[in-house]
């Protein structure tokens, strides 16, 4: 963009200094031509004036008032001599004495009209005609006053010495009329040749303008006004990595903003977001949209030390939490979280660097979100059965049927049988290797194969119910509830199999951030309509809110692992799960205790009461269910 | 823009033509103001329309119809006058014809202006020269 500004500017700097010379060498050609043309009738004037003073001293050597005071017929005989020099150019030709008084008179004229006669006084221009009168030199001089006259040539006619009279030429203002008709066409050609350039001038300037404004467009988000990927794929070309560290920054749970109050929000979010970030960061850095609600920023890390992206992100992930979104009615906490990558140089190119800063960012999404993951050491080295399936590869593996679902069994507290089943989701990668969801699941977040394996996990499950009778949980987010596709796919299954309905429970993660959307309660109201029962995932983490309770049907509550695994050696553990026991049994509501892994885990949480029990100590998830005989 | 120029073009001899007319009344101005200092309006008969229209844009002037009222006979015609009211020329002339009588005349002469004012008949109507104008003065 640098190096097409400066062609344009150089076009301008040749066209301008082009018209100055061109406008320079005209006048200066005008200026020789002029001086040419005042030289030639000059020298004619000159030669006029030489002949009428030769005609004059031959015939009249000495004396000349005296004698042409008395001889009538010499002075008509000189003045006809004078007559023909005459003509449009020379306007007039006469000669003047000055008389005692220093006033000029009549000595010959040789014009017919406006005739000056003998003796008759001429109001002349006195400095000039005393200087020559005295100096006895030919002059010559312009008139500025006077219309009609344009120079005068003045020659002295000196006899013995003394300047007896003095010849004068006036110069009609006919010539400089012709010269300026002579200079016309060259004026005509130089004013065309600007009038073309100017214009020229003026569309390589709109052109320019045009140029570079679509230039900035095409390098801009014109949501949030920072650089888009096409700048992105610009400055990859040419970017000096060692002067930068990246961070690659994601907005938490954004896709629920726009779920739950509409893209307007979505964008103020985006957009506010942005210009926090951009307050953060310097102009050296670099901050580009990279995706949807992705960000990436470089930042130059000249005279500071490693550390300086990670304070910079902290201070934006701070900056950020503390923020308040207020839109129209709407007020919004926003998180967002963070990968590093501090030495970009170490890596192959600078797309791994940034694929590098997703990973870390990936991490602190996996660990809770609303967090900064640097990655300083240079030989650290990402786990590859930690590293995200690409898109390709898990569309690959949908439409070749490698997804599939694992089952856990959960048992009855009281009898010890099994009585229903959780459906785990999984999928062969193409060394047929069980991938996890956390592997898969958020590459296809938001895009069509998501909703393709929601359908085909639901399409499994119902398979395996009608087959044995049994109920299977499935989990669901609360984005999948309140996604009018995904919440399509699910009622067009529940509709065709009705039958089966009943032994479907619908296990809800992360319902706490959704507990007063109508929608998600309308919609779970729908299901629950079909015979679906209806569980809450992990309750007791985080920020546990009862009013869940009132919002939605439930009918499952499964505990947290984290306060089961424990619940043998942590008495805190112990009364939560108690707690949570007895207002489940007030509300009428089963619970699930999870994660239960050895006997004394198993025996506590059976004498506290649970209804079912699910953990590696009674059964570990199967490729297919677990029938007891 | 070219229709601009045009009409410029069209209307620059009017412009110049009038700078001229306007040159010539400063001069007639000039020249009465310092031959009659005390008068602030000159009455002045006239024999041709074009010195009419000259009388009229001299602030010092008051054109007349009545010769017997005139202060100055402004003159461009060859005119048989018995009246001794002081009379001023407007060519070379008419000066040598009312050489007896006219205080003076001013015309073009070889695209120059030129004054001249006799002193004997300046002397004769009691009229007396001021210094700036005594370079025009004429003895005879």
């Amino acid at each position: 963009m640098k190096t097409l500004f400066k062609i344009y500017v150089l076009i301008f700097v040749f066209i301008i200094t082009s018209i100055i010379y061109l406008y320079v060498s005209l006048d200066k050609t005008q200026g020789i031509l002029t001086d040419n043309i005042n030289n030639l009738f000059i020298s004619q004037a000159q030669e006029m004036s030489n002949n009428i003073q030769g005609e004059i001293v031959h015939y009249v050597p000495n004396h000349l008032y005296k004698i042409l005071e008395k001889d009538i017929k010499l002075r008509h005989f000189l003045e006809q001599t004078l007559s023909p020099m005459i003509n449009q150019s020379f306007q007039y030709i006469f000669v003047l004495y000055k008389d005692k008084d220093g006033s000029y008179r009549y000595l010959l004229d040789g014009s017919k009209e406006d005739k000056g006669e003998f003796s008759e006084k001429l109001n002349v221009e006195k400095k000039q005609w005393n200087s020559v009168y005295k100096n006895q030199k030919t002059d010559i001089f312009r008139h500025k006053k006077f219309a009609t006259l344009w120079m005068t040539y003045l020659k002295p006619i000196v006899i013995d010495g003394k300047t007896e009279a003095i010849i004068a030429i006036d110069f009609s203002t006919k010539i400089p009329k012709n010269i300026s008709e002579v200079l016309t066409p060259l004026n005509n050609i130089f004013y065309y040749i600007f009038i073309a350039v100017f214009i020229m001038l003026l569309i390589l300037l709109y052109q320019t303008i045009l140029n570079l404004k679509t230039k900035k467009e095409s390098i801009t988000d014109p949501l949030t006004k920072t650089y888009n990927r096409n700048y992105l794929k610009e400055i990859l070309e040419h970017i000096n990595i060692e002067k930068y560290q990246i961070i690659m920054l994601d907005i938490d749970h954004f896709k629920n903003v726009n779920d739950l109050y509409g893209h307007n929000i979505g964008d103020y979010v985006l957009r506010d977001i942005a210009s926090l970030i951009q307050n953060e960061i310097t102009s050296d850095d670099m901050f580009i949209r990279y995706g949807g609600e992705e960000f990436l920023l470089f930042i130059h890390k000249e005279k500071k030390g490693l550390d300086q992206a990670n304070s910079i992100a902290e201070n934006i992930r701070h900056t950020i939490q503390q923020h308040s979104f207020d839109y129209k009615e709407s007020m919004l906490q926003i998180t967002v979280s963070m990968g590093i990558t501090c030495k970009p140089n170490h890596f192959k190119s600078i797309s791994d660097a940034i694929k590098n800063a997703d990973k870390m960012l990936y991490i602190a999404k996996r660990d809770g979100r609303n967090k900064v993951i640097t990655q300083i050491d240079e030989d650290y080295v990402i786990d590859p059965t930690t590293q995200n399936l690409g898109i390709n590869e898990i569309k690959d593996a949908i439409e070749n049927s490698r997804l599939f679902c694992q089952y856990q069994a959960l048992f009855s507290a009281k009898t010890g049988k099994i009585t229903k089943y959780e459906a785990l989701v999984r999928l062969k990668d193409s060394e047929n290797t069980t991938v996890y969801p956390n592997r898969f699941i958020t590459t296809v977040l938001h895009t069509n194969i998501y909703n393709q394996m929601t359908k085909e996990i639901l399409h499994t499950v119902f398979s395996k119910i009608r087959q044995n009778r049994v109920a299977i949980s499935v989990n669901l987010n609360f984005s999948d509830i309140i996604n009018t596709d995904i919440f399509k796919i699910i009622i067009a299954k529940l509709e065709q199999n009705a039958d089966f309905a009943p032994w479907l429970i619908v296990e809800l993660l992360e319902y706490e951030v959704l507990e007063a959307n109508e929608i998600f309660a309308e919609n779970i109201k729908k299901i629950r309509s079909y015979g679906v029962k209806i569980a809450i995932d992990d309750f007791g983490a985080g920020f546990a809110n009862y009013n869940v309770f009132q919002i939605i049907p439930i009918d499952i509550v499964k505990i947290d692992g984290s306060l089961i695994k424990n619940i043998d050696t942590s008495k805190k553990s112990k009364i939560i799960v108690q707690s949570i026991i007895v207002l489940t049994q007030e509300l009428g509501i089963d619970t699930v205790a999870e994660f239960v892994h050895s006997k004394e885990v198993y025996e506590i949480v059976k004498s506290l009461g649970i209804t079912t029990i699910q953990g590696f100590y009674l059964a570990r998830p199967q490729d297919d269910l677990l029938i007891e005989k | 823009m070219l229709k601009k120029i045009v009409i410029s073009l069209l209307l620059l001899p009017l412009l110049l033509s009038a700078s001229s007319a306007e040159y010539e009344q400063k001069i007639y101005q000039t020249i009465f103001s310092s031959l009659f200092p005390q008068k602030e309006t000159l009455y002045v008969w006239s024999d041709t329309p074009k010195n009419s229209r000259l009388i009229d844009n001299v602030s010092l002037f008051t054109k007349t119809s009545d010769i017997n009222k005139a202060d100055i006979l402004l003159l461009s015609k060859d005119r048989d006058i018995k009246k001794q009211t002081p009379i001023f020329v407007t060519n070379y002339k008419l000066l040598k014809s009312y050489k007896q009588s006219a205080i003076g005349g001013f015309y073009w002469k070889k695209g120059r202006p030129n004054i001249v004012l006799l002193k004997n008949n300046l002397m004769k109507n009691h009229i007396s020269i001021p210094s700036h104008m005594q370079k025009y003065i004429e003895n005879d």
